[in-house]
């Protein structure tokens, strides 16, 4: 095998750029993809290392006591976007929740790609009864009204379990009801791939199962599958808020939703606890979906020039 | 067309295990605790003996788990849906809600296709143009947007700020109406929760059409139907458009259901009186038969939903009536 490797490498470097340069060129020249990654990666920054920068604690109710509460914006430079009725800053509120969503976005996507992999990859490269059955798995958690089962499923769970666990429950939940998509889209392209000729080409050189699997066939996968994780962030950020803001979530974590909820109740006369962790929503999203389509054009080889 | 019914009916039948499978999720969550009157009580301090008596009658409390599903589900199929927590029986509370709920999402979707799919062809013809990158632009703020966010941001400017439109429910329960009528009075409460689900709808429609649109129109029968003299029109709106709007309309009619499920955190937010504000009311307050009930009717709605879009598309792909 490794001979094969090595005779193969300069012939790929006489065909000029790998996929993975093509595909990164592609990318680079593709505007809003590039914003999309910018956007991400401020939004990681500010996730990490947002709480350097926040004045005030975590669901701190300082102005409460201190004579500041329901400030306007950009009126007290100490709390630029205002202040909610109960004392919470919102600017610092708002840097301390992009950990949070960061973490339900992400954790919650990485559960799903690691089980819709999974089952994808054994519907698509096995047949029989029990890909049958995976099949059919699938398409009834297409069908299901997710949101409100979610929904359901959070608030059983404030009840049930220690409010101690927080934003873990919510990832776990996500996680679970997000797999479906990536596991269809990954069966999908394995029934594609596996009868491509260099699938063959290794079987005949007597590669066993899971080398042709983990190898050569789930690394073609990977493209459309990040695509379809970096979409799922931006859902999965998108049904935290929604959860949080109908008061399912955590009520001791700082996140966007959260925020909005609280602003909710005051929209009437302090609509900045709405309107700014709302645009920070906005934006966050913005970015993930923009590097998705950005991905999808760069990675895809059937629209390239 | 023998195989058309056969078709239909294959697809039917699917309909079949998602129901099971929705009840027995929606059962498992509300019986995860081995008896949903714990959760009740836990929940709910000021619970009244009587209240979890009468719960613990609906659930069969006194039978193990899998004998219990049985009685619920029965009971649903028979239109038992039981009694709410507070306020009667749920089956005669759930069909206005029903109603209400229709009354929102039906003019929604039908306005968002209306707008979203010229709109989308628009953008496809002129791929990389300036009009082109204004739509795809705003087509991907819309669907970066919560929705009921942006239902929030109209009443903080429409309702509050410019007093011209009413902020929550479907309509005034007495005078004085808005605008003079009760007629007039619930379109000026529909307007402002229509437009923000219409706009969301918008997005992902224009989206999915465009992206079709152009996958299309690099096809060769559609160089051969320019060659043969055929105006732009008819080759962008009955040869182009006819094969790229099979696709749109199936994923439009299969995505109702997540149209449906956006409806909790919306009509929250307008307190629009149907099934997705009732079953945010119903789980905070722990209504579990009213939650239940409300889940398996959304469940009902989005397969009728799926299996009209199953003929729709049996209608306008004629392979599909073949095979």
């Amino acid at each position: 095998m490794s001979d094969a490797n090595s005779a193969a490498k300069p012939k790929q470097k006489q065909r000029g750029a790998s996929q993975a340069a093509v595909a990164w060129r592609r990318f680079r020249r593709n505007k809003s993809a590039l914003a999309g990654a910018v956007i991400v990666g401020f939004f990681i920054f500010i996730s990490i290392y947002g709480i350097f920068f926040a004045p005030y604690p975590s669901r701190s109710y300082y102005c409460l006591t201190n004579g500041c509460a329901n400030l306007p914006p950009f009126v007290n430079w100490a709390h630029p976007l205002g202040t909610e009725y109960s004392g919470i800053d919102v600017f610092s509120e708002i840097l301390h929740g992009a950990l949070g969503d960061l973490y339900v976005g992400v954790v919650a996507t990485a559960i799903s790609v690691a089980v819709g992999l999974v089952i994808g990859a054994f519907a698509g490269y096995r047949s029989g009864a029990v890909s049958a059955m995976l099949l059919g798995i699938t398409q009834i958690f297409f069908t299901l009204p997710v949101l409100v089962i979610i929904l359901l499923f959070a608030r059983i769970a404030q009840i049930l379990v220690a409010q101690g666990l927080g934003l873990t429950l919510i990832v776990v939940i996500l996680g679970i009801f997000g797999w479906p998509t990536i596991a269809f889209v990954t069966r999908g392209e394995i029934l594609r791939i596996k009868e491509l000729e260099f699938v063959q080409a290794a079987r005949s050189l007597g590669a066993s199962n899971s080398r042709i699997l983990f190898r050569h066939i789930l690394l073609n996968v990977m493209s459309p599958i990040i695509v379809l994780a970096s979409l799922l962030v931006a859902g999965n950020i998108l049904t935290e808020v929604v959860i949080s803001f109908l008061g399912f979530g955590s009520p001791n974590t700082s996140t966007w939703g959260l925020l909005l909820q609280e602003g909710f109740l005051y929209v009437r006369t302090s609509w900045w606890v709405s309107l700014f962790p709302g645009i920070a929503v906005v934006v966050a999203v913005l970015g993930f979906n923009l590097l998705g389509d950005g991905l999808s054009d760069a990675l895809n080889p059937r629209i390239r020039e | 067309m023998g195989s058309l019914l056969n078709y239909v009916i294959r697809r039917a039948l699917f309909a079949i295990p998602v129901f099971l499978a929705v009840s027995i999720l929606t059962f498992l969550i509300t019986n995860a605790a081995g008896d949903p009157v714990n959760i009740v009580r836990l929940g709910i301090r000021s619970i009244t003996a009587a209240q979890l008596e009468q719960l613990r009658l609906f659930f069969h409390t006194n039978e193990p788990v899998y004998i219990r599903y049985f009685y619920w589900l029965s009971d649903f199929l028979r239109g038992n849906l039981g009694q709410s927590l507070y306020t009667g029986s749920v089956a005669s509370r759930i069909i206005p809600w029903i109603g209400t709920t229709l009354e929102l999402q039906i003019p929604a979707l039908l306005l968002a296709l209306g707008i979203g799919i010229p709109i989308g062809v628009y953008s496809a013809k002129h791929q990389y143009s300036k009009g082109d990158y204004t739509i795809t632009t705003a087509a991907i703020f819309g669907i970066s947007m919560p929705t009921f966010w942006i239902g929030i941001m109209l009443i903080i400017v429409f309702s509050y700020y410019l007093p011209w439109l009413p902020a929550y429910g479907a309509y005034s329960a007495y005078p004085p109406y808005w605008w003079g009528s009760p007629f007039l009075d619930a379109i000026a409460h529909l307007i402002l929760p229509l437009s923000v689900l219409t706009l969301v709808s918008v997005a992902t429609i224009t989206r999915l059409t465009r992206v079709n649109m152009l996958e299309v129109l690099r096809q060769d029968y559609i160089l051969a139907g320019r060659a043969s003299g055929l105006s732009e029109w008819k080759v962008t709106y009955k040869h182009a458009l006819k094969n790229a709007i099979t696709p749109v309309l199936t994923i439009v009619g299969l995505s109702f259901g997540t149209l449906l499920a956006g409806a909790p955190a919306l009509e929250t937010t307008f307190s629009w009186p149907g099934l997705g504000f009732a079953f945010v009311r119903a789980a905070s307050t722990l209504d579990l038969p009213t939650v239940q009930a409300i889940i398996m009717i959304i469940t009902l709605m989005v397969l009728a939903a799926n299996i009209l879009t199953d003929l729709a598309y049996a209608f306008l792909d004629p392979r599909v009536r073949i095979t």
